[in-house]
């Protein structure tokens, strides 16, 4: 754990921009796996070989899988997209931002126009070089009113009618608003490159490895890509497929069928571990498995009861129970990897007699609701299960209500009063801009702090770094005073490997193995 | 028996009638299931229209049904795929599963029956009733585990513990793949068989023609074959169509233990994704299935009961 407070901490010394024009490749070299990762033995070999097959048994797919790098859905298409694409930026192992595709990403002096420039040399997996054109492509593609595409809504200050190409690898985009968060709203999954004119049938990115074949639900195949800008990959190639249950990936990488498996329960550390051949992989991500509370509804529509519920909870014995103490430990912020995320603010603790007080006084005592779960990630429904077992010490009565998965995500999904949800990492503004707004697209919790709002809008028209961080943490204890989450922790990404695997890395963001990167993965 | 066929053919027609209603009456759509967690309402609202989900109820089911005279299957909402695209290589795996499961199963359970009839009250036949007894207590996804431990990843590694069978790979060019999902449904079909065999067998072997057969000195195994047999043909065969239409049903656990791609795991994946068009088609699969091998076990027993025949 401490290594991981020492990263922060540096980042929180260097400035943002510094990250930014700093070589993606060099910086990603030169830091180190923290903590577990590095204890689970996953130090690369000297001698990498070359060539073989990575077989990969992942859960999370199902017939809605896709290949498009643009229209992401399930935890299933990272895997595939991780390999066929590239972005502008991307996340290095301590999910900070560098620059992947773009040579320089550039905002005018109150962010309302960019300037992104390309890297020189760079081709498709079809032989067509990249240029600024791939770019503007992209960007309309997944804003495109008449067919949006998932991450249109937090690309909606982007003003791409009267974008321009300024020269082959360079374009201008103006904004209809300041908007500062640009460079770290890019490296979300739904903003890979694809060529103009991209064919979903023969899907085409710049990514380390190519396109083979790929079959709904069952299974995809990827080879090397040679002419890989960043140095070809090891591998021949990686076979992807889905499992739909957690007991037969466990059962397939004992038996020597496939070589690595993604986002276990905590009970299945036990399975693996000790097992010869089998490493397990327990990583610090920060995504998000929260309980949400609807604002706007009673009886959270009154502050005292959100932040009752906040005291109620035991998060130390909640982690222990669901996860087995693996995790990070959470303050009801996100974006724990942010260096604006506010360290500062006190650790909430479990307090029952001012959970009570608090409720009395807000005319809730004896307080009865309904909670509604589903088993969206691993520990979600457990998560719920303790949260109820916790709240009958204040008196709190609450009744869970499990739903499948599929219902969940239904017509009444960001309509629960009281209920969870669960997200992978994003750095703090995308992250506001995607929740916590009024017409936010996932504002799970109907957030609309007009305070907030305001300080969202200046930050967005502040380039400065340490001004806009200031802007953040104001924020941020609006968060934590009258926010509608409650993060008990950042749950551990739980994935095992054969120990014929050498090369794999755990990132932060909660998607396995440092986003699927296989770049300088071999077998021996 | 052309009422018949026209009356299965009805049937299936109603049943299609019913999973549609069904599918209507389930919260969400495909598109939700498509968008998950990124269904805001304007991208819902674009997809409904896009996969044609707008349209009035009537209007889809017809669109659905006149599609199949035309034969087509119609397309998979989640994924723009053919149905039958789709659905084909895992009716393919499954249909491949259930046969070598079903003909290994009855072979088993009838000579095991005929063995412990034979041997009635000696040792042989009491450790087999007593043993298949206590298989049949036994649900299908407990087998298949411990089948798993035991032949694959925990106490021997001799077999595969999942079966995934690539796309476009043929089961039959993956055998190994299927040992122990066909064993896992071999454990829990056998003993009913067996059990039925080796009554009606006994049955027959105490009746008196058989007796009678017996004191004109014919040998034991023509005693056996030409008529105790005969007579205990027509229940066993009802049990050996019972067990297959257990078989297609039980398979849905079965494949999902071994993340097997059949069609019972697409028929699970397609109803949490309320993809209607891949529901309508696995389940009729599935009820076409049961109305012909109804069909085909009335028939065989029709022909094994002479007397009835000729009524």
């Amino acid at each position: 754990m401490e290594e991981h407070e020492q990263d922060v901490v540096k980042s929180n010394g260097m400035n943002r921009q510094e990250f930014l024009t700093r070589a993606s490749a060099g910086v990603l070299g030169a830091t180190v796996a923290g903590g577990l990762g590095a204890r689970a033995a996953m130090a690369a070999a000297p001698k990498p070989k070359k060539g073989g097959t990575l077989r990969c048994g992942f859960g999370g797919g199902s017939a809605t899988d896709t290949v498009d790098g643009d229209n992401v859905i399930n935890n299933m298409d990272f895997a595939r997209t991780y390999q066929l694409y590239d972005g502008l930026v991307a996340y290095d192992q301590n999910a900070h931002v560098r620059l992947q595709l773009a040579e320089e990403i550039t905002p005018n002096k109150d962010a309302s126009v960019w300037t992104i420039r390309v890297k020189p040399g760079i081709e498709f997996h079809n032989g067509k070089p990249l240029t600024a054109d791939d770019v503007l492509y992209t960007l309309r593609r997944i804003v495109d009113p008449k067919k949006p595409l998932v991450g249109a809504p937090t690309l909606s200050y982007l003003d791409l009618k009267n974008a321009k190409k300024l020269d082959k690898r360079t374009c201008r985009i103006p904004c209809h608003a300041p908007f500062a968060s640009f460079v770290d709203t890019l490296p979300n999954y739904t903003y890979f490159i694809s060529p103009v004119g991209f064919d979903l049938k023969k899907p085409v990115g710049t990514g380390p490895f190519k396109f083979q074949s790929f079959t709904p639900g069952r299974q995809s195949v990827f080879v090397r890509n040679e002419n890989y800008w960043d140095g070809p990959p090891y591998l021949d190639s990686i076979v992807i497929t889905d499992f739909a249950d957690e007991e037969s990936q466990i059962n397939a990488l004992l038996a020597g069928q496939v070589d690595v498996i993604n986002f276990l329960s905590a009970p299945s550390i036990a399975t693996v571990q000790g097992r010869s051949g089998a490493n397990i992989n327990i990583a610090t991500g920060a995504s998000l498995l929260q309980f949400t509370m609807r604002v706007d509804a009673k009886p959270f529509n009154d502050v005292r009861v959100r932040q009752a519920m906040r005291l109620i909870i035991d998060r130390e014995q909640m982690r222990k129970v669901v996860f087995l103490d693996h995790g990070i430990l959470g303050n009801d912020l996100f974006s724990y990897w942010d260096p604006v995320y506010d360290r500062s603010l006190p650790q909430r603790k479990q307090d029952i007699p001012q959970a009570k007080s608090l409720l009395k006084k807000a005319g809730y005592e004896n307080l009865s609701i309904d909670f509604i779960t589903a088993p969206m990630g691993q520990g979600a429904v457990q998560m719920a299960q303790v949260l109820a077992q916790q709240a009958k010490a204040a008196g709190v009565n609450i009744h869970l209500r499990q739903l499948t998965v599929t219902n969940f995500f239904g017509p009444n999904y960001l309509k629960w009063v009281f209920s969870q949800d669960t997200w992978q990492y994003f750095p703090y503004f995308p992250m506001v801009a995607f929740s916590s707004l009024k017409g936010s697209p996932a504002n799970e919790t109907h957030f609309g702090d007009p305070t907030y709002g305001k300080l969202y809008k200046q930050a967005l028209a502040t380039v400065d770094v340490k001004k806009r961080t200031e802007l953040a943490r104001e924020m941020q204890r609006i968060d934590y005073e009258k926010g509608g989450y409650i993060i008990p922790f950042f749950p551990p990404t739980i994935d095992a490997y054969s120990s014929k695997v050498h090369g794999l890395k755990e990132g932060k963001t909660g998607v396995p193995f440092n986003q699927h990167n296989y770049k300088r993965v071999w077998l021996s | 028996m052309w009422r018949r066929v026209a009356l299965s053919v009805l049937t299936l027609f109603v049943v299609s009638i019913v999973v549609f209603s069904a599918t209507q009456v389930l919260p969400g759509n495909a598109a939700y299931a498509v968008l998950g967690h990124s269904a805001t309402p304007q991208a819902v609202q674009a997809l409904e229209k896009q996969m044609g989900l707008d349209r009035p109820a009537v209007k889809q089911y017809w669109s659905w049904f006149s599609g199949l005279f035309e034969g087509h299957l119609g397309k998979s909402l989640v994924n723009g795929e053919s149905v039958a695209s789709l659905i084909g290589p895992r009716l393919e795996n499954s249909a491949f599963l259930v046969a070598v499961a079903g003909l290994v199963g009855t072979l088993l359970g009838v000579l095991l029956g005929l063995w412990a009839a034979l041997r009635r009250d000696k040792p042989v036949d009491h450790v087999l009733s007593v043993t298949l007894l206590a298989l049949t207590s036994l649900p299908e996804f407990v087998v298949g585990i411990v089948l798993v431990l035991v032949f694959a990843a925990v106490l021997f590694h001799l077999l595969p513990a999942v079966s995934v069978i690539s796309p476009g790979q043929a089961p039959w060019q993956a055998l190994k793949l299927l040992i122990l999902p066909a064993a896992t449904l071999v454990v829990v079909t056998v003993p009913y068989l067996f059990r039925m065999v080796r009554a009606a067998t006994i049955e027959a072997l105490e009746s008196e023609y058989v007796e009678m057969a017996r004191l004109n000195g014919l040998s034991p195994f023509r005693v056996l074959v030409r008529h105790a047999l005969p007579n205990a043909i027509a229940p066993t065969v009802q049990v050996i169509g019972l067990n297959f239409l257990y078989l297609a049903g039980g398979i849905v656990v079965v494949e999902f233990v071994f993340a097997y791609p059949g069609i019972g795991q697409g028929l699970v994946d397609a109803v949490s994704d309320r993809d209607i068009p891949m529901i309508q088609f696995s389940v009729l699969a599935l009820a076409a299935f049961y109305v012909f091998m109804n069909i085909v076990t009335d028939v065989i027993s029709l022909v094994a009961t002479p007397r009835r025949l000729f009524r």
